[in-house]
């Protein structure tokens, strides 16, 4: 085992496991399944009220009645009025129309908005994760309703009805609707329709019963420009018009026309949505009829209504049974005059919700339900218009209790698979805690205690030693599986679900054995001895941190305690600054004896100079500014930051400077770069202009940036970007080749070119004929080690380069200047952090203090400019527009991965940065994989301990109100960047795999051609 | 911590102390009484850095007033203009320094700038000011830098533990700022204001509280482990 615990990457597969271990807990904590598989038929229809007969299916008809849904993604509450919707405002203004407040449940996406609109019952958690697969609804829906009673269904618009409803449609024409850069043609592939489908045939009838239009573009403005941008109202017109255009062609019908004008979910300023600001979760619903109605409200902002009521009404409008399993009511406005008609249908919606299977029958609503039913059928057997009255008032009554105590109760957590999810997950940070102190133990303790070997038992022993282990805790685990008598799938013993158990019980096995094998052999903490004050502010801030999501505040503000701790951090640094470089001038000044008296201050000074000073004083200010760029968080979003001053038309000068002095920034940053890579006859230099140049055509040909070229405007952006990748991709392969010695075959020398490309030739190094027996590179002569490090160095910063360009390209045009800044910060503090400088203490062996405190550094910088940039623990600040660049259609891959590398752009350029750093300072081959080894367990361990942290804190609070819209999102944030810490650790295990594979390569090719 | 040279000076240490824990309380107190918590901010609550400024005045004149033990203090009292001034632009800069660095450190850039003014203002009299008194613009300089340490001085010592940990207060008073209790005492400056005022609260009773166990410990040495911890504390510290 203790191969395992010495093991390079060990880091890397528990982080993969803790992965696993992180679904099993999402899989418990959202529950899939909700549908009861109940299908309502017209024969459900009750025909006795506690005794009394009634023909259940005479008086449920709502006669001939054309129904549509006009869904305006996007839409909230404040864009219907009279200034932007000036003919609905009319019609609202004469009563032909009603406007009600929806409450649209959180999680404010498309997807399980539909979904609750067309089923009637409250979507859970999970369907955000699967907005963008869209999955057939598999339970009843008006759709399955409108169908089984033969009513025609039209469908123009959004294809997540169609693919959420296939087969459902009589008719259908969809627009993919994860196009946002795009908010013309989606409207207008909708509206060409319109004409064809409203106008009656021969008999003045419409040609269908239900005709959905989902219009998409308004969603596509706010994502693209905020809610504030000035292509709001024209849209807004542009949806008045098709308001008018219906409302015209219903007159025209010999029968009821009924329009339904909605939101899905509203929008935030900065225009995202996903999350239950009230921006967010109100949204309009106007309906008008065509003839004979007026609306009973008074005027104004219109009664609250839920966002599942819209299923009843359109079933009972189309003379279908409401779906199984909605638990809605029917719009007040639309409630028939007649009064029997109007308590039966109140009657049929709470009989639904009182037969629910986990209603109590003995609270008080169920006892007023029955009072009502009492009442209605006292009312049909003697026609007393009191009872009636009375009736109604006590369904009404009800029905708002039962609504309430559903929605509070409909979520069954698993908790079996969330506890055993837990203990697993602390079982991973306890391994990789064990791993990662090992790791940090200094050199020679480390070859010390592999040489005691021999105490080691048999490979046979360890293998039973290993089953055995295995056998118990897959017995613990089935054991406990029958003590609690759990309905999890996971103890359900069949099919897929018999090998997770395995696994699980497996991992159990393996953290188990590697934390004791750790614990046996971690032995010499001594390096940690070097750590100070800054480092145990590094620390005890990343692990305070985690706590400090306790207080749900401190989720939605967590950019806050990243602020504070980075201020505090650079408060410190500048302190220790001031005083060594003062210290050093005035012994300096009072005379040269006391110098020598510190020969090892002249030594760091002469590292970073005085200059560390004003360069650090302008580094607090540059991120004094950048925090300013995006408000964030929750409570002080609404104030107008740098980034809405910058987006207005009449600022845009500064905006294109803020974009030049980006793009340029970065360029330099990479071109300085490059002295790490085989720079043969400047190609590379050349390759990066390149690249670069095309970066800036995309910024003009897409309007951010002004040129005085009106051909550059024209240009194909998504052309450009291709070229942009065709360039990227030939710098690193030309990269590989020369290193191969491809060109050295091929005749070219082009060490003779190019200075600095000596260092990437094999050469023998000079023998040195005394003390080589206990060299171990008497095997190679080849100097093999030092050029795989430079291998590594140059592939590293390579792909720091690309990193860089690529999310030059996805930035929007204020934050591009966070990606020179991210670079600069990192080398700036880096330099800070050592603990050569700031150490009154000379200290011997500072190696792994060092890459303890710059991985912890970079982190933070990671996670600073994750909020800088503007994200949020919230849905609503995933920019959707990034996923597009350079795209001309929908392919989920691609754009969920440019999605997810331009929200994790500052810790994925952080994280370059160190990998980056840490080859260019290593001294050798094996010190660069030994820091890399550090490196890596110190990140696996801090995203694991964050993750087991907050598991276990959304476990305690599942009951809280916020549940869903401060905790859950921020388990799908957490999940996100575990997945994006496996990805950055597999591309560091990539690029030395690489640089193994290079080196064969290059060794077989030079023995071949008997180059020497 | 403290190595008293004399008697005399613990007694002036724990007694000036002992005039802040009481004085500075009564202030706070008062202005609650009145209403005016939640004004602290504002420019019309001036009067409190006033009140604030002259008793740290008539404090620091007990401290090192009548014999001193330092020869410096007939040097200041010779040019006493010029240093007046000398210690008023000083004392303008470090404020200013303050204004900057709060707003550095998150205070709004554009707006509310009397209420970073007041809350920077109260830094300095709470921190350099009473060092400025103590040993002169020079020596306070060179004390800032890290030039000069100050082991053998203990009236320095108490002062600049008193302005670290009034600086330490402030710092740790914002943490409640992004909390969504509502409260209206949450607004900018008042948690940061009162909690350097709690820091320099805090910092004056711990002195107080030092000096009366090491009156005590001559009197029993058997306390002398208790003071022996404390200075421990204070040294990892």
């Amino acid at each position: 085992m203790i191969t395992l615990l010495q093991y390079r990457w060990t880091g890397l597969f528990l982080l993969i496991t803790a992965l696993g271990a992180l679904t099993l807990f999402l899989y418990g904590f959202f529950p899939l399944k909700y549908h009861s598989g109940k299908f309502a038929h017209m024969s459900d229809l009750p025909n006795f009220i506690d005794g009394v007969s009634i023909d259940g299916q005479q008086v449920y008809n709502s006669g001939e009645n054309s129904v549509i849904l006009m869904v305006i993604d996007g839409l909230r509450y404040d864009f219907v009025t009279e200034e932007y919707m000036a003919y609905t405002g009319q019609l609202l203004k004469n009563k032909s129309a009603c406007i009600y407040v929806t409450v649209a449940e959180p999680p404010t996406v498309t997807m399980p908005r539909i979904k609750a609109m067309m089923t009637g019952s409250v979507s859970t958690f999970a369907d955000v994760a699967l907005n963008f697969g869209a999955p057939a609804v598999r339970g009843d829906s008006v759709l399955r309703v409108a169908a089984s009673r033969g009513r025609r269904t039209v469908m123009y618009g959004d294809d997540t009805w169609i693919r959420l409803f296939p087969g459902l449609w009589s008719e259908y024409d969809g627009t993919t609707s994860f196009f946002v850069t795009d908010y013309t043609e989606v409207d207008n592939n909708v509206t060409r329709h319109l004409d064809k489908v409203l106008a009656p045939d021969e008999k003045k009838q419409p040609k269908f019963d239900l005709l959905v239009l989902h219009y998409l573009g308004l969603d596509h403005i706010g994502h693209l420009e905020g809610a504030r941008s000035t292509k709001i109202k024209p849209k807004l017109v542009e949806m008045d018009e098709i308001v008018k255009k219906i409302y015209v062609a219903m007159q025209k019908w010999d029968r009821n026309g009924i329009l339904i004008v909605c939101g899905d979910h509203g929008m935030r300023d900065a225009g995202g949505h996903g999350g239950s600001t009230p921006a967010e979760v109100l949204v309009p619903l106007v309906v008008i009829k065509s003839q004979d109605f007026e609306c009973p409200h008074p005027l104004g902002p219109g009664p609250t209504v839920a966002q599942v009521d819209v299923a009843p009404t359109i079933s009972w409008l189309l003379n279908a049974p409401p779906p199984g399993d909605s638990t809605g009511r029917i719009l007040p406005s639309l409630l028939p005059a007649d009064t029997r008609q109007h308590l039966y249908l109140l009657h049929i919606i709470a009989e639904r919700m009182a037969k629910q299977n986990d209603l109590p029958t003995d609270k008080e609503f169920y006892k007023q339900f029955e009072r009502a039913e009492n009442q209605f059928a006292h009312y049909l057997a003697t026609g007393q218009q009191s009872a009636a009255k009375i009736s109604k008032e006590f369904y009404e009554q009800s029905l708002a209790e039962m609504t309430e105590y559903l929605n509070g109760t409909t979520v069954d957590f698993d908790m079996f698979s969330i506890v055993v999810a837990i203990i697993l997950l602390y079982f991973i940070v306890a391994s990789l805690l064990c791993v990662t102190l090992y790791s940090l133990q200094p050199d020679h303790s480390r070859k010390h205690s592999t040489t005691k070997r021999g105490y080691q038992s048999s490979n046979a022993g360890r293998i039973v030693a290993f089953l055995f282990m295995l056998c118990l805790s897959g017995s613990g685990l089935i054991v406990a599986c029958f003590i609690t008598e759990t309905k999890s799938q996971l103890c359900s013993f069949n099919g897929l679900w018999l090998p997770v158990l395995l696994v699980v019980a497996a991992a159990f096995t393996i953290t188990y054995f590697i934390m004791k094998t750790g614990i046996e052999r971690i032995k010499n903490l001594s390096s940690l001895n070097e750590l100070n004050a800054i480092d145990f502010l590094l620390i005890g801030g990343t692990v305070f941190h985690a706590w400090s999501f306790f207080g749900t505040s401190f989720i939605e503000e967590e950019h806050m305690t990243w602020y504070f701790f980075w201020n505090t951090f650079m408060f410190f640094v500048l302190i220790r600054s001031i005083v060594v470089v003062v210290m050093y001038w005035s012994k300096k000044m009072t005379g040269a004896t006391e110098v020598q008296e510190k020969p090892g201050l002249d030594e760091k000074m002469s590292a970073v100079g005085i200059s560390i000073v004003p360069k650090w004083v302008l580094l607090i200010a540059l991120h004094r500014y950048l925090r300013t760029m995006n408000q964030t968080g929750d409570r002080w979003l609404f104030l107008p930051d740098t980034a809405d001053w910058l987006n207005e038309p009449e600022n845009s000068l500064y905006l294109e400077l803020h974009v030049i002095i980006g793009t340029i920034m970065t360029v330099l940053i990479c071109v300085h770069n490059l002295v790490y890579t085989n720079n043969l006859m400047y190609i590379h230099t050349a390759l990066t202009a390149a690249a670069a140049t095309c970066t800036f055509c995309y910024r003009v040909a897409t309007h951010a940036v002004h040129a005085p070229f009106e051909d550059m405007k024209t240009w194909d952006p998504i052309i450009i970007v291709s070229v942009f990748w065709g360039i990227l991709m030939a710098q690193f392969i030309y990269e590989i080749i020369t290193y191969v010695g491809f060109f050295k075959s091929c005749g070219v020398h082009p060490a003779e070119h190019a200075m600095n490309s000596k260092k990437f030739d094999y050469v023998k190094p000079k023998t040195k004929t005394e003390d080589y027996i206990y060299d171990p590179t008497i095997e190679e002569p080849w100097n093999v080690e030092e050029v795989k490090l430079n291998l590594a160095r140059s592939l590293s910063h390579l792909m720091l380069n690309n990193m860089m360009l690529v999310i030059l390209l996805l930035m929007r045009p204020h934050n591009v200047v966070m990606v020179p800044s991210v670079y600069i910060t990192c080398v700036v503090s880096s330099k800070c952090v050592d603990h050569k400088l700031l150490d009154r203490r000379s200290a011997r062996n500072t190696d792994v203090a060092d890459v303890l405190s710059r991985t912890l550094v970079h982190m933070w910088i990671g996670i600073l400019f994750f909020f800088y940039q503007g994200n949020s623990n919230s849905l609503a600040s995933v920019d959707l527009g990034s996923g597009y660049v350079g795209l001309r259609e929908y392919s989920p891959v691609r754009v969920a991965t440019r999605m997810g590398l331009h929200a994790y752009a500052g810790p994925a350029l952080a994280g370059a940065v160190l990998f980056c750093t840490l080859a260019a300072e290593a001294r050798d081959w094996q010190q660069y994989l030994k820091s890399i080894w550090r490196a890596t367990n110190i990140l696996a361990l801090h995203r694991v301990y964050a993750v087991v942290l907050y598991t276990v804190i959304a476990t305690i609070f599942r009951h809280h109100l916020f549940v869903w819209s401060v905790f859950s999102p921020k388990l799908l944030y957490d999940f996100v960047a575990t997945v994006f810490g496996v990805q950055a650790l597999a591309t560091i295990g990539y690029i030395i795999f690489l640089t193994h594979v290079t080196s064969w390569l290059a060794r077989v090719l030079i023995t071949r051609s008997g180059l020497r | 911590m403290f190595a008293f040279n004399t008697q005399l000076e613990l007694r002036r240490i724990t007694i000036s102390s002992l005039i802040t824990c009481i004085y500075l309380p009564s202030i706070v107190t008062v202005i609650s009484y009145r209403g005016s918590l939640y004004y602290v901010g504002k420019g019309s609550s001036f009067y409190i850095l006033v009140l604030i400024f002259i008793a740290e005045l008539l404090k620091s004149f007990y401290l090192s007033a009548p014999n001193d033990i330092q020869g410096k203090k007939g040097k200041t009292s010779k040019t006493k203009a010029s240093d007046v001034l000398k210690s008023f632009v000083f004392l303008l800069g470090v404020n200013f320094c303050f204004f900057i660095g709060i707003i550095l450190f998150g205070a709004p850039v554009l707006d509310l700038h009397e209420e970073t003014l007041m809350l920077s203002t109260l830094l300095t009299i709470l921190t350099i000011f009473p060092l400025i008194l103590h040993s002169g613009v020079e020596c306070s300089m060179q004390l800032l830098f890290g030039v000069k340490s100050f082991a053998r001085d203990t009236v320095v010592e108490m002062l600049v533990n008193n302005a670290m940990l009034t600086v330490c207060g402030a710092w740790l008073g914002a943490v409640v700022i992004p909390l969504d209790w509502n409260t209206p005492w949450q607004q900018w400056p008042i948690p940061c204001y009162l909690g350097a005022i709690g820091g320099y609260l805090l910092a004056n009773v711990l002195t107080v509280f030092k000096a009366t166990l090491m009156t005590a410990a001559y009197k029993y040495p058997a306390v002398n482990f208790l003071v022996m911890i404390l200075n421990k504390l204070r040294v990892s510290k």
